[in-house]
């Protein structure tokens, strides 16, 4: 398990070693607000610099600014990726300050300079641990009856099928059918996670994407923004991508069951709650979407990509925001809805 | 190009499973935490089995080294958390479910639920360096997951999962879920799903 690893294996063996052996490496995720530098290097404590006794990182720990002097790619998800690239600060001062210190670079740097040839050299990292005794794994045999299993779930539904509750339609008339069993939906936006993590390599996420769009009107709003110059470039990723083919697949379901239609209201419950103006729903629907996007932002993912893409990595914190979002949202609804049972 | 396409074929499934489980009604989400409508646990509690299990089994077969993990950052995802539920019991809807209600054609979503997204992103970019740097460092403990946490053996710690979230789906049919409407007839089983 650990000798495929992608990476220079060593820090990762310490990592694994320390988080219990069953771990594997994470990779940073999109939806994060850190760069993939602070998040390995900090959070994950892989390589922390910012208690570190030399003077730059402390100076400068105010933000999150490592790319700026080092350069690399703070988006890039591995380790490989977002060191490409990356430089020693104090090798030319006058490319990697500048940016900043656009007058005195080379002058600032002289006290680092300084200090870096008083500095004793750090001591050397631990020797690693010797690798645990393992069987030859057999990723084929794993294959093969992973394969085998699948086809016998088929087998099985196949045999048993007439006896499922709604089984006599047909498919066509499924893909027609105005909704689904929970469970069959539910089952295949499992199926599309797992294929996005795995295959991907990325979580399945909505709110992302609109920071990354919304960096676009915001680096030209608040051009002096620390976020916008050194957190949030903008940019049509990945997630961008993903969002505008939700739109189409919500398009294509509700177009084959009918129910597409240009309106202004919910079909259900609003009207007896609030009335028939739209005005009403809109200043709703736009509060609701500013508070669910600033939600996201600090919790670092929304519904999609830290709720359900977390959650089935198991990360606690896809927990945590389930709860908080309960803690938040049934004294929100009973606010609305006080003294209005029936509606 | 290829990820392009990859993308935009994960989000077509992601959004048609979206409105055939009902996500892109007002009504659905709100009820949710009015508790008197569980669909919503029910689809994303299935969501999290299928997705864990399936994961797990795309790593361990050798598809990938590992998947992406989220940091947790205990008070950060809570209070996060608190402010999104707030925001979706306010105007039922969440990031993927606007886009998925603007599909549908509907017009609160296109004019107010993404503006209100992009006005909300950029609020969130003018807070994050004052209240993050503080927010986040509390109980933060990185990229983990409950096994690496744990040191448990991951496929039993999934176990253990899938049995908690078949109990918890369950008791939610059982008393999770007060009537929508007293004029319904006794009879009629669990809330309707014609919306």
């Amino acid at each position: 398990m650990l000798g495929s690893l992608p990476v220079r294996p060593r820090l990762f063996l310490i990592a694994a070693v320390v988080l219990g052996a069953t771990s594997r490496p994470a990779y940073a995720q999109c939806t994060s607000n850190a760069s993939s530098c602070v998040t390995c290097h900090e959070t994950q404590g892989l390589r922390p610099v910012l208690q570190s006794v030399l003077p730059w990182h402390v100076d400068h720990g105010f933000g999150d600014l490592c790319a700026s002097c080092h350069a690399g790619d703070p988006a890039s998800a591995t380790k490989e990726l977002a060191h490409r690239g990356l430089r020693h600060p104090l090798v030319d001062p006058s490319v990697s300050c500048v940016g900043c210190h656009t007058d005195d670079a080379t002058a600032r740097a002289q006290r680092y300079r300084a200090a870096l040839a008083s500095a004793t050299p750090p001591p050397a990292p631990p020797a690693p641990p010797p690798r645990p005794p393992q069987a030859a794994a057999s990723p084929g045999a794993d294959r093969a009856l992973a394969a085998l299993a699948a086809l016998l779930t088929l087998a099985l539904y196949v045999v048993i099928r007439r006896e499922l509750p709604g089984e006599a339609r047909s498919w066509t008339s499924r893909l027609r059918a105005r909704a689904w069993s929970p469970y069959a939906a539910g089952a295949l936006l499992g199926l599309v996670v797992a294929f996005s993590e795995v295959v991907c390599g990325r979580p399945l996420a909505a709110s992302g994407a609109f920071d990354k769009l919304a960096a676009y009107p915001g680096r030209w709003l608040f051009p002096s923004s620390q976020y916008y110059g050194h957190v949030m470039q903008p940019g049509i990723t990945w997630q961008v991508w993903l969002v505008v083919g939700v739109l189409a697949g919500s398009f294509a379901s509700s177009r084959l069951s009918g129910e597409a239609r240009w309106r202004w209201l919910p079909d259900t419950q609003w009207r007896s709650r609030f009335g028939d103006g739209r005005r009403a729903r809109l200043a709703l629907a736009f509060l609701g979407g500013v508070l669910v996007q600033v939600g996201a932002g600090i919790a670092g993912g929304c519904t999609s990509g830290l709720a359900i893409s977390g959650g089935a990595a198991l990360a606690p914190g896809a927990f945590l925001f389930m709860a908080g979002m309960f803690a938040g949202g049934i004294p929100t609804a009973w606010l609305w809805y006080r003294g209005r049972g029936d509606a | 190009m290829m990820e392009t396409a990859k993308a935009l074929a994960l989000g077509f499934l992601f959004g048609w499973s979206l409105n055939k489980a009902g996500l892109t009604h007002y009504a659905r989400i709100v009820n949710v935490y009015r508790l008197r409508d569980m669909t919503v646990m029910r689809f994303m509690l299935t969501a999290l089995v299928v997705g864990a299990f399936a994961i797990q089994a795309g790593v361990d077969l050798g598809f990938a080294s590992g998947a992406p993990v989220p940091p947790t950052s205990m008070l950060a995802n809570v209070v996060g958390g608190a402010v999104f539920g707030v925001g979706m019991a306010t105007a039922g809807l969440c990031p993927g479910t606007i886009v998925a209600e603007a599909g549908e054609g509907r017009l609160d979503a296109w004019v107010a639920g993404l503006s209100g997204l992009v006005v909300g992103a950029i609020a969130f970019g003018l807070m994050q360096p004052v209240i993050m740097p503080s927010l986040a460092r509390v109980g933060a403990l990185g990229r983990v997951t409950v096994a690496s946490l744990s040191g448990a053996t991951p496929w039993l710690v999934l176990l253990v999962f899938g049995q908690l979230v078949a109990l918890t789906l369950v008791l939610i049919a059982r008393v999770g879920e007060r009537p929508a409407r007293p004029e319904r007839s006794p009879n009629a089983g669990p809330p309707s799903l014609r919306y």
